[in-house]
């Protein structure tokens, strides 16, 4: 069976229940009621003005239980686009919230690995590579160290200075770069360190990490990125996905 | 039952109807107006749909039967309540009034929804911002509808659903009227002024009455009235006052921005402020709405759930001019059962 059949049995396999699944989760509880289908959610939505995104549709698909709709949205870029404003909550007059549907969508798309279908779904997999590790290893979810300007032309040219000359230059805004004692971009303790790391393996968090890495590893193998032994070569994967 | 005594609380149409046609009946009545005229919220009103008749000739009338059947008429008298004497009740008013009577109707009305509540489309704020109640005082004052500027408005937002089916602001149920009003005001707007565009932001046309789809159908064929699907979810004011709204066109199922020289939002109805007081030191309820509680929703539209004491109109729910005068009239069908029935 080649890689695109089993990633393909795989996929459907994990894509029953989806309903239920959806559903199982509290924050759909909390977020779709009942929609009357009035778009005041994407009258308000930020991200509604710039991306062929409408969060009032995605709320529609999913009260309607439509087992096809729901897995293309998981596909899809859409359910990528909601920057968790959650301005559409202030404004819904069932008390619904679109955002915490596109949190549930999201869970699902990582979980069942419908994520790697689409673009901006398989950045996931450099959100987990970067902002996941850095929580992990120094407490911050951007940590200057990590922003190496090469990799982040996005910076612009003076974070290239503030990079060779970090401890001088957070030294004199007042910070406490990797310091001792109190003060911002101070270093965590490896005992509290320690505790996040818990939290996230109790939560689930770390399991889901794994999860988007392995969905990942089949798409680099799919798109043929593998070293000498036919594994899945995820530095040639990263190259990818910074350049798709 | 000619000895009975019906005290009617409130002079608006509901209470004047209900009162007229009790006293012609034989029964003794006494209306108890808290203004110093009857009418109530009809008086500043300017045309009526779906007729564009006018209220003014309506209340007239109603009052005259209501003088000339010998319904005795109190005014500047609230009452704040209703309490159980034996067989009678007691009303009391705010300057100690009080009043005896066999039984009660209360036509109290309905309180209209207060725009400022929902800040997001800037009732208070912004000039150029009002409500369909202000439309229509403007309009029987002046006669005319002008910007805060002076000016003629060339583009005109009409607002549906201000105050209702919306769980944000407490009020989930629809005030049914709110979408033949603002059907009947966009149709003026454009007869007064034929070169302004208006548009109604709706979320479902609710034109349940007679005769309601042929004047929708009327302002979209002769008025050119554009109906766009979706609820508004902010406005905001321009340097030049102007009004910048934000909705989604739910059927092209794109956001939509637009500017307009003026917004009117369609305002609901809510339970009257008297009703909390009313429903005190008796065995009167509250519907989910907070509406008065018909004791049968079918059947006994009109009696509470307190014995004895009755209901009329706006004071039930949200209804239309003639659906106010037919359920006063059923009210007082009920109201004399009620006194054949009754054992001496």
């Amino acid at each position: 069976m080649g890689i695109c059949q089993a990633l393909h049995k795989q996929g459907s396999f994990m894509y029953s229940d989806l309903n239920q699944r959806l559903k199982a989760d509290v924050r759909l509880e909390e977020g779709l009621q009942a929609c009357m289908n009035c778009g005041i959610c994407t009258a308000i939505c930020p991200a509604a003005e710039f991306y062929e995104y409408d969060p009032r549709s995605i709320a529609i698909t999913v009260q309607s239980g439509n087992h096809e709709k729901i897995a293309a949205l998981l596909e899809s870029d859409t359910i990528w686009y909601c920057g968790q404003c959650m301005s559409c909550k202030t404004r819904c007059p069932r008390n619904n919230c679109p955002g915490l549907i596109i949190n549930v969508l999201r869970k699902l798309s990582q979980e069942t690995g419908a994520f790697i279908k689409s673009r901006m779904g398989r950045q996931q997999y450099l959100i987990v590579k970067s902002i996941g590790a850095n929580i992990l290893q120094f407490g911050y979810c951007v940590h200057p160290t990590s922003l190496v300007p090469a990799t982040h032309p996005e910076q612009g040219p003076v974070w290239r200075w503030v990079y060779e000359n970090m401890h001088e230059v957070y030294a004199a805004v007042g910070a406490n770069l990797d310091g001792d004692g109190p003060g911002a971009m101070r270093k965590i303790s490896p005992t509290d360190l320690k505790e996040l790391h818990q939290i996230f393996k109790v939560s689930g968090g770390l399991k889901l990490y794994q999860t988007i890495g392995h969905f990942s590893q089949l798409k680099a193998i799919e798109l043929g990125l593998t070293d000498e032994n036919g594994d899945a070569d995820m530095e040639k994967y990263t190259q990818y996905l910074l350049n798709e | 039952m000619n000895n009975k005594h019906v005290a009617v609380i409130g002079g608006g149409i509901a209470g004047m109807e209900a009162a007229s046609v009790l006293a012609r009946q034989g029964l003794k009545v006494t209306l108890i107006e808290k203004q110093a005229n009857t009418g109530g919220k009809l008086n500043d009103w300017d045309h009526l749909f779906p007729d564009f008749s006018s209220p003014e000739v309506l209340v007239n009338s109603l009052a005259t039967k209501t003088k000339d059947s010998g319904v005795n008429t109190v005014y500047n008298t609230e009452i704040s309540r209703i309490e159980r004497a034996g067989k009678r009740f007691e009303l009391r008013a705010n300057q100690d009034a009080r009043f005896y009577a066999d039984a009660v109707l209360v036509a109290s009305g309905f309180n209209v929804f207060d725009a400022t509540i929902k800040e997001e489309y800037g009732y208070g704020l912004f000039g150029n911002v009002i409500t369909s109640v202000d439309f229509e005082k403007r309009m029987k004052k002046h006669g005319q509808l002008h910007t805060i500027q002076g000016t003629d408005p060339k583009r005109v937002a009409i607002i549906h659903c201000v105050g209702s089916r919306d769980a944000k602001v407490g009020n989930t149920y629809c005030s049914k009227v709110c979408c033949i009003t603002g059907i009947k005001q966009a149709i003026e707007i454009s007869e007064m002024l034929p070169d302004c565009e208006v548009f109604c932001f709706y979320m479902d046309l609710r034109l349940y009455g007679s005769k309601f789809d042929s004047l929708y159908l009327q302002a979209q064929k002769r008025h050119k009235i554009q109906f766009i699907r979706g609820r508004l979810s902010e406005a905001a004011e321009r340097a030049d006052k102007s009004i910048q709204i934000k909705a989604e066109d739910t059927l092209q199922g794109r956001p939509l921005r637009m500017t307009v020289d003026m917004v009117i939002l369609l305002v609901g109805m809510e339970p009257g402020a008297s009703t909390s007081q009313l429903i005190q030191k008796n065995q009167m309820t509250v519907d989910e709405n907070g509406f008065l509680k018909s004791a049968n929703v079918h059947c006994a539209r009109n009696q509470s759930t307190q014995e004895g004491i009755f209901m009329a109109g706006t004071a039930i729910c949200p209804m239309a001019v003639n659906e106010t005068i037919e359920n006063a009239r059923s009210a007082t069908t009920e109201i004399i059962h009620f006194f054949e029935n009754r054992r001496p």
